[in-house]
Formats: structure tokens, sequence, C-alpha cells
């Protein structure tokens, strides 16, 4: 039970757009599309949802090839980055309407009303049912959106960013919530979104796009610490992982993979899997530190670029001889443009990554531990 | 899709070519022929449009052409630019006068062309009234001056109100931040209209030259009606000319002219056409 | 440059919205100093009223009460030229018609100045934004990016600019290019030491740019003036506990009995020093904690209360995840180290030097 996709290629103005994409994606699945704008997750979600057709290949609901059928003969629901509600209908009217129209059975009014208030209760807008769309705030709009989409009572559930509108408090309220609303609805979720946070914080599995392919998909917490290439790594962390070039240099019997001459990461356990010179050796923002945790840890000098204060955290934007590098710490701190600061890399924290074929190679500590 | 887009294109492309191409490959037929009426056609290659381009009062025809269209544009834009900025932007005033300006657009050509006839007539017309009450002798059946005049008033009075229009919706698209910002600059009022509104306007302002040059260029049953393109001919504008050659039966120099008549559109139209697209990719940013 | 006052500052508008409908916008007697020299953020909702207030500050709009003042100086009833005030707009607004140096030096020009003098000042001010090779491209070719920071040029570019007042200025701007211009905005402000108030509704930008936040709040007052770290570690409001910070500060009905802090008949054991600051009646009060401050534990623990884990969300850096009980919800940080599920019971206690106390609205302790 699911949706699966096969070789789906959609071309614009001979412009191809998507490019031979598979997906199984199974019931009870949160799906999260990443990605950059302008990578084919809104029309990959489309196609999916039958708005659009593919030029080649197929969509599978359940094993049933619907590629050729009609978006209003599907069982979907789908909320868009606008907020779209029928403005001369109330909130209550708005979430009931999908059960009135429904072709599916006919509902009793008690039904409905009991479905339209449980809901609005779950999106928290049972309060601001008899008011219309303009009189509520962005928040609700798209809260009521969702709960319409909700109240359809269908299997696949399409979410274009649907946060993207809203300022980052409210964004900051909803992400939780459609964690929790969507957890136990059987059927599958599919999300588009660019930010990397959406997927992390609320999906099952994740597909990370670029340039309309989809680079990797499967779990979220596998594809997150295992990345099978530099853009997904890159991409997919929040802010951007750090990647130093490096070059594969020997000392006696050590391999040493080189940033500079006191940024050094033996290698030697790996050696057997690393046949190039040039590799990018990726590190997450907060695997970068101010304080010195242990010995093992490395020292570099770098220079404050800015440092931008996020919610609770400050990120740092350094530079390291000419690479640029931002760091994660969580608190409060504010240090001028041009500071120079010492910074402590923990060498059992890197990605590395071959910079000819951008694949991953290995993690460090991992597999020296093995 | 597509194989519908074509199903949907079909009707038109049966009564466009019904309509217009095939009118045209028999115009571009006659042009190429000698034609008196009765008489066979007889084939004589471009010696008609040679012809037509050897004719002084072909010549005659465009120059007053050029001549009038130049001077619509010249009092009708910036007298649009004027009105526009002088016209109130909010409430119940700005609607009133909007369609006030907007009542001219709204008559019909020949009823135009009528209207006027009986403002002008020498006898019992308003407008020699007055003006002779003024010691002027208006006469717009005779006097060869007074005519032409009288034409390009009334194109005036009947299409300044489309450029208006146009500049009004164009002023009221600039957002407030630029007034501001020319403000704290210390601009002056010539200087926030010269480097402010003007600009702003550049895309409205391009279009309502291009309408109201076609559209001039076509000008046809107000003279017709008004004057008959007399006295002599200082009212024969383009395309009066053209019909004139028509009803007299010389069909293969009316062909030629006709074609002739459809360069110059087809020839300011791509004109037309590649200013607008430019303005297309001016705006945008890299 | 000069510092910034503002004196019991009041003003209202209505503005007719479709169907007939009006919204009022206003500003409540707002009472605020700046310094000269700082980087000033106004961060508050939107439609809280800051755009009016810096149309009162940049006097394109008169206040119907209080004053303006730069330097001790009243200027309220000063126009826009006179005030040497300097904007940049959410949407970047340059001339189109003329290249990026006619764009630099039009409020030069405006002002009398000197050709060779503004030559020389207009390459000085191009530099600084790394404009210099941009100098002869028309300004309406250029990206959102650059031309804002037309637009900031032309705000700094006058010798004798009292303030500049930026209006959201990277709502436009590619988010992957947000930074670098806060990066410019920021070195800008130090190397000129001039006075700019920021406007925005986004925490993050405040925070970033300015060495002063103020907030304000949805009825068009100001709820705080401070430091990023003073309004973080010790909000006036609970309104700015929450607005500020990410996830914002967990906000309890609460009261203060003999045994301690009572919320939700859970008590929480309070030193006498807590004690005596929260004077008055004990109940009708609120407590405050960071997420961050909050401390969490799958075993019991004496006086810690249980919470059922609700939602976790993993943000790669830490996780955040929110608790419930009974009616009550928070949410705390947590270490990826730590291992929680959904629907555990985690024992969660709030250590009292992070504790803040709201009566009103205000903080008292």
């Amino acid at each position: 039970m699911g949706i699966v996709l096969e070789n789906i290629t959609k071309i614009y103005d001979g412009k191809t757009v998507l490019n031979n994409i598979s997906l199984d994606i199974n019931d009870g699945d949160f799906v999260t599309l990443l990605g950059p704008t302008g990578t084919g997750k809104t029309t990959l979600l489309r196609i999916m949802a039958g708005i659009e057709r593919p030029d080649r290949g197929r969509v599978f609901y359940n094993g049933v090839d619907v590629t050729d059928v009609p978006v209003q003969k599907r069982d979907i629901a789908m909320v868009y980055q606008q907020f779209i509600n029928y403005p001369s209908m109330t909130i209550y009217e708005n979430i009931a309407s999908p059960l009135k129209i429904s072709r599916k059975k006919k509902l009793s009014k008690k039904v409905i009303d009991e479905k339209v208030r449980a809901n609005a209760k779950l999106l928290g807008i049972d309060h601001v049912l008899d008011h219309y769309p303009e009189e509520v705030s962005g928040g609700q709009k798209q809260r009521t959106a969702i709960a319409r989409a909700l109240s359809k009572d269908s299997q696949f559930i399409f979410l274009d960013e649907p946060l993207a509108n809203l300022d980052y408090k409210l964004r900051e309220e909803l992400r939780g919530e459609l964690k929790r609303i969507f957890r136990n609805k059987g059927g599958a979720v599919v999300y588009a979104t660019p930010e990397p946070v959406d997927a992390l914080a609320m999906a099952t599995h994740v597909g990370v796009m670029q340039g309309g392919e989809v680079l990797q998909y499967g779990p979220v917490q596998e594809v997150y610490h295992n990345p099978s290439c530099v853009d997904v790594g890159s991409y997919f962390s929040y802010p951007t992982m750090n990647m130093f070039p490096a070059r594969l240099v020997k000392k006696g019997s050590r391999s040493l993979l080189a940033v500079s001459d006191n940024l050094q990461i033996d290698v030697s356990p790996l050696s057997g899997k690393m046949t190039r010179e040039d590799y990018l050796l990726g590190v997450h923002a907060y695997a970068l530190s101010i304080t010195r945790e242990n010995d093992t840890m490395i020292p570099i000098e770098t220079t404050v670029e800015l440092s931008e204060v996020v919610g609770s955290d400050t990120e740092l934007h350094l530079d390291y001889h000419g690479i640029k590098l931002v760091m994660l710490l969580q608190q409060l701190v504010s240090i001028e443009i041009g500071e120079e600061i010492e910074v402590y890399l923990d060498p059992d924290r890197f990605y590395i990554f071959e910079t000819a074929t951008k694949s991953l190679v290995a993690k460090t500590g991992q597999s020296q531990a093995a | 899709m597509n194989n519908r887009a074509v199903l949907f294109l079909l009707p038109v492309i049966v009564i466009m070519s019904l309509s217009a191409f095939i009118p045209l490959i028999t115009v571009v037929n006659y042009s190429l022929h000698y034609i008196f009426s009765g008489s066979m056609p007889q084939y004589v290659g471009l010696a008609n449009y040679v012809e037509v381009l050897r004719d002084p009062e072909f010549h005659d025809a465009l120059t007053r052409q050029l001549v009038f269209s130049t001077m619509v544009l010249a009092v009708e834009i910036p007298l649009g630019i004027m009105i526009a900025l002088a016209l109130p932007r909010k409430g119940i005033w700005a609607s009133i006068s909007l369609v006030l300006l907007g009542i001219p657009l709204l008559i019909p050509y020949n009823v135009v062309g009528i209207v006027w006839r009986l403002f002008t007539q020498s006898d019992i017309g308003v407008i020699p009234k007055v003006l002779g009450f003024f010691g002027y002798a208006y006469n717009v059946a005779l006097d060869p001056i007074d005519a032409p005049l009288t034409i390009f008033i009334l194109d005036v009075w009947h299409w300044t109100p489309l450029v208006v229009l146009l500049c009004y919706a164009g002023l009221q698209s600039i957002p407030d931040a630029y007034y501001q910002a020319a403000q704290i600059d210390g601009a002056s009022t010539w200087k926030t209209f010269r480097y402010v509104t003007l600009p702003k306007l550049r895309s409205v302002l391009i279009l309502g030259v291009l309408l109201r040059f076609m559209d001039s260029f076509k000008i046809y049953s107000e003279p017709l009606l008004l004057t008959g393109g007399g006295p002599g001919s200082s009212t024969t504008f383009f395309s009066l000319f053209v019909s004139r050659k028509a009803e007299s039966y010389e069909l293969g120099y009316a062909g030629s002219v006709s074609m002739i008549y459809l360069f110059i559109v087809i020839v300011f139209s791509f004109v037309f056409f590649q200013i607008m697209t430019n303005i297309g990719k001016g705006g945008q940013t890299k | 440059m000069a510092s910034i006052e503002l004196r019991n500052l009041s003003h209202s508008y209505d503005v007719i919205m479709g169907k007939g409908e009006k919204a009022s916008f206003s500003i409540n007697n707002l009472n605020v100093r700046w310094e000269d020299g700082k980087a000033v953020a106004l961060l508050g909702p939107s439609g809280c009223g800051k755009t009016t207030l810096l149309n009162a500050i940049s006097g394109l709009l008169k206040p119907k009460a209080g004053q303006v003042m730069f330097n001790d100086r009243d200027v309220t009833m000063l126009s826009t030229k006179q005030r040497h005030i300097a904007q940049v707009f959410q949407f970047p607004v340059v001339y189109d018609s003329m290249d990026v140096f006619g764009n630099l030096a039009f409020p030069l020009l405006n002002d009398g100045f000197k050709k060779n003098d503004i030559r020389g000042r207009v390459e000085e001010v191009a530099e600084i934004l790394e404009l210099q090779d941009l100098l002869k491209v028309s300004a309406g070719r250029l990206t959102p990016a650059d031309k804002q920071k037309v637009s900031l040029g032309r705000g700094i570019i006058r010798p004798d600019t009292a303030a500049v007042l930026l209006d959201e200025p990277l709502t436009v701007i590619d988010p992957k290019l947000q930074w670098t211009l806060r990066r410019k905005l920021k070195q800008v402000q130090r190397r000129f030491r001039i006075t700019m108030v920021y406007v925005t509704h986004d925490q993050h930008e405040a925070l970033t740019f300015a060495d002063v936040v103020t907030v304000m709040s949805k009825d068009g007052k100001i709820a705080q003036t401070g430091t990023p770290e003073e309004l973080h570690e010790n909000p006036d409001t609970p309104f700015v506990g929450y607005f500020i910070g990410s996830p914002g500060m967990n906000i309890l009905d609460c009261s203060l009995t003999a045994e301690g802090l009572d919320f939700d008949g859970f008590v929480i054991p309070v030193s006498d020093e807590l004690r005596s600051r929260v004077s008055g009646p004990g109940d009708g009060l609120q407590l405050g904690i960071r997420p961050e401050f909050i401390c969490s534990r799958l075993e019991p623990e004496n006086g810690a209360v249980p919470f059922t884990a609700l939602i976790i969300e993993d943000t790669g850096a830490y996780r955040v995840l929110t608790l419930t009980m009974h009616d009550i919800r928070i949410k705390t940080r947590i270490s990826q180290a730590e291992q929680v599920s959904e629907n555990d019971t985690v024992w969660v206690s709030f250590p009292e030097r992070h504790v803040k106390i709201f009566r009103d609205g205000s903080r008292i302790y």
C-alpha cells in the first residue's frame, strides 16, 4: 500500500526538469522532498497528485497505475504555500466543504459536525470556526487549509511548502504540531520544502533533490548521518556542512588527509578505501567548538566574518585560509567582525568525500573504532 | 494538451484564412495587374508600384499623414501626462474624473464625426459662431488650414483621455517608497518627475505612443464625415487616399497602394513588437 | 550623526481595507532613547506600528502627539530633508534611468556639492559596498541585492547624515545572499559609527544586526529595549520572552504558596530570596523559563515534575522536546545523546536561577 513512482521524467520547453525518478513510498511514511528552489520538488509533487502528467514513467497508487487518472478522481488532498480557502465560507464551512461534496459517501450532518470539530481541535482553530478566512491570522488560515485537507480523509496528502509564508515563530509552532497531526493518520504524507529542518523535525523519510534528480532517498536519520555525496551532506544539514579541501599524503606508514600544515587527519585505517589524491572533509557546524574538550581536538586559527543570532543560538561565519566555515554555538555570543578566534575540530567527526566523484568514502570516528 | 490546443485554434484559423488571407491574396493579385471596369485584367508586374511611388498625390497624402501623426503624438502624450498628474488619486473625485475622461472613448467614430460636423457647420455650428465673435472667420469647409486643424483638435479631444488613463494607471503603480526616497535624497519637484515618475511611466508611455501613432495613421471616418477630405486635399489622410483610389475603380493601382500601406503598418508593428519585448528584457535582472 | 529620542510619541490612523472594513494602526505613548552611533533594531510582529514609527522618525509622517529629538533637538516639525535622514526601503528603490554612479551621486548633486568632491565621495562609498565595478551599470539592471546596496549607498553618501533608517531591507533578497548583505550592513555601521535603525519582524535579523534592540508588542507599545543578551536572559514581559529565542520561553500560570511555586497542583520549592522579591498577593503569577535551561531526566528525582513526551523534533544540532502534563505544554532542548521516545515520562525541574516570574505582564523576578 502506498505510492510508487517509476522512471518519472518531465520536460518543459526542451528542459528536463525531472530526470528518471523512481520512488517507493509506503503507507505511514511522512516523506519530505528536500531541495533548493527550482529543483523540481513541486513538479514531482504535482505529478504524484495527478495535477500534472509525466512525459515518461508511471505513477502507482496501491499497486494500481493511476498515471492517466485525473486529479479529481484520485483520493488525495493538497495544501499549498499560499493560504487557499474559500473566502465566502466561514472556517467551519471551509473545513466541512470536502465532506459535503464527498463522492464516496453521503454523510449525515451530525457526522460532518463531529469531524469538523475534531479536525479543528487538532489544529487548534476550534475557537475561530465562525469567522471568515479574512478575519483570522496567516497561521490560522493555513491551519484551516490543513484541516480541510484532513477532513477529506484521503489516503495521500501532499503539502507544497505549507509553512513558507508564515513568520518564523508560527513556523516553529506548526512544525511540531504537523508531526503530531500526521503521525497516526494512516496513508502517506509527502511534503516539499527547501528547509532541512523541516525534514529533520517532522519526517520519517527524506528525498534530497537537486537539478531534477533525487540524489538520495531513505529514512531521515540514515540519510542525515550517511549522506551519499557532498551535495546531500551540504544541503541536508543546518547550517550547511563545512567542507575542507584536503590532499592525501603519506607520512611513513600513516596516511593523512592534509588541509593545511596543522590541520591533518589520520586516515590510516581507511587507506584501503582511499585511492585518489583530492578529498573533501565535511564537518557539521555544531561539531566545531570554541572550547577544547579533549587533547585530540585540533585547534585552528580563524577570522570572524559575521556572528549571527539564530533563535537561542549563534552562528559564527568564519574564514580559515580562504575556506568559509560556519560554527553553531548553543548560546548567544556577540563577536565583532574581523576578530580572530581559535576553533577546535574533533578528528572523529569528519565525513570524507572524494572530490572527483563527490561520493562519501567513509566517516572518520566510526571506522577507526571498528 | 497540444492536440487539444490545435483543435481550439482551428475555427480561428479557418475564419482568419477566409476573412484575411484570401482577400489579401486577391489584393496582391490585383496589384500586379491593370484592371479597368469591365475589361480583362492585364499582367503588368510591378508597374503599378512604380507608378504609386512616383505619384505626387501619394507623396502628399503620406507627408500629410506623417505630419498629422507626429503632431498628435507631440500634443496628446505631454497633455495626457499632465492631466494624469493633475487628477486626484483617491476618493470619489478620482472616480468621477475617470468616468468623465472615459466618455469620449466610448463614442463611436462615426458619431464623433457627425457631432463635430454639427459643431463646426458654418451656418449653425457653435464653433464658427464663437470664433466669429472673437473676429476669426472660421470655415471648415473652405479653409485649408481650419479643416485639418479641426480634425487635429477633434483627435486630441477624442484620444488624449486614452493617454491619460494609461498614465494614470502607470502612476498608481509607482510605489510610494520611490517618492519618499526622492524626498529624502532632497530631489526637487522637477527632478522627482524626471528621475522617478518619467522612468517609471516608460512602459505605459511607449505603449501610448505606439497605440496613438498606429491609430492616428488609420484615421478615416472623422475626415470623411467632417470634411470629406477637403477642401482640396487638405484633409485627405492616407487611408482616405487609399479608399479614394479604390472607389475610382483603379483597382490595380489601389491594390498596390494598399500593399504599400500594409508594408508600412507591418514595419511599425515590427518596431512596436521589438520595443515592447525589449522593455520586458530591460526590466529583468540577471 | 545623532542620538535619537522619542518622547511620548503617539500616532494612529485607519486604513480602509476591502469590503469597507477598517484596520487601525497605532503607536502608543512611546519613550525611548537610542545613543549616537548605535546599531538599533526595532523588532515587532507585523502590524505593531514599526513602519509608522519609522516614518515619524524620518519625517515622512507628522505624529499626532509627542516629540522626536535628534541630539536633544526637537525635530518633530522639520521636513525629511532638514533632518538629514536616509532611508532604505523594503523593496529596493533605485533610479532606473541612471547608472550606479548617478544614483550614488544624486543626493550630493541635490545638495549642491562640487563635481570633484562628489566623484571622490562616490568612489569611496562604492568601494566600501563593493560596487566599484558596477558604477557604469544602469541601476535597473542590478540584482535585488545590489540594488539594495545602492539604496544603502545613497543613504550613507552624505557626510552629514544623522541616521540611516532601514525598513525590512532584506525582504526581497535571496536567502543565500542575505548573510553577505547583513555582514556588509554591519561593517558599514561599524566603519562610520553611524546611527542605524533597522526595522524588522525577524528576530534573527534584529539580534544579528543590533547593539540595542527595541521590541514592540502588537498593541503598538514598546515592550523592552536592551542588548540581545539582555532580552534573551531577562525579558521584561512574557511576550519578549516568547518572541526572542527559539523555541521561545515557556510561560506557565502559577501562584506562590507557603510551599513554593504552585502550578496545576505541582509545587516547586523556592528560595527565600525569590520569595522576598515576589511581594504582594501570591496568585496571578506567570513563571517563565527558557527551554534550554529546563533539566529533564528519565528517572524520577526529588522535586521534579513528571511530564509526558509528546513531540520530538530533531534540528541536527539538538532536539526539541514538547512535553505535556494535563493542559500544560512546555518545550525543552535536549542533546542528541539523550535517549527519549514519544510517550515516555520525563521528569522535569526548573533551576531557580533561570526562573523568571511575571505579574500582570511585567517581570518581577
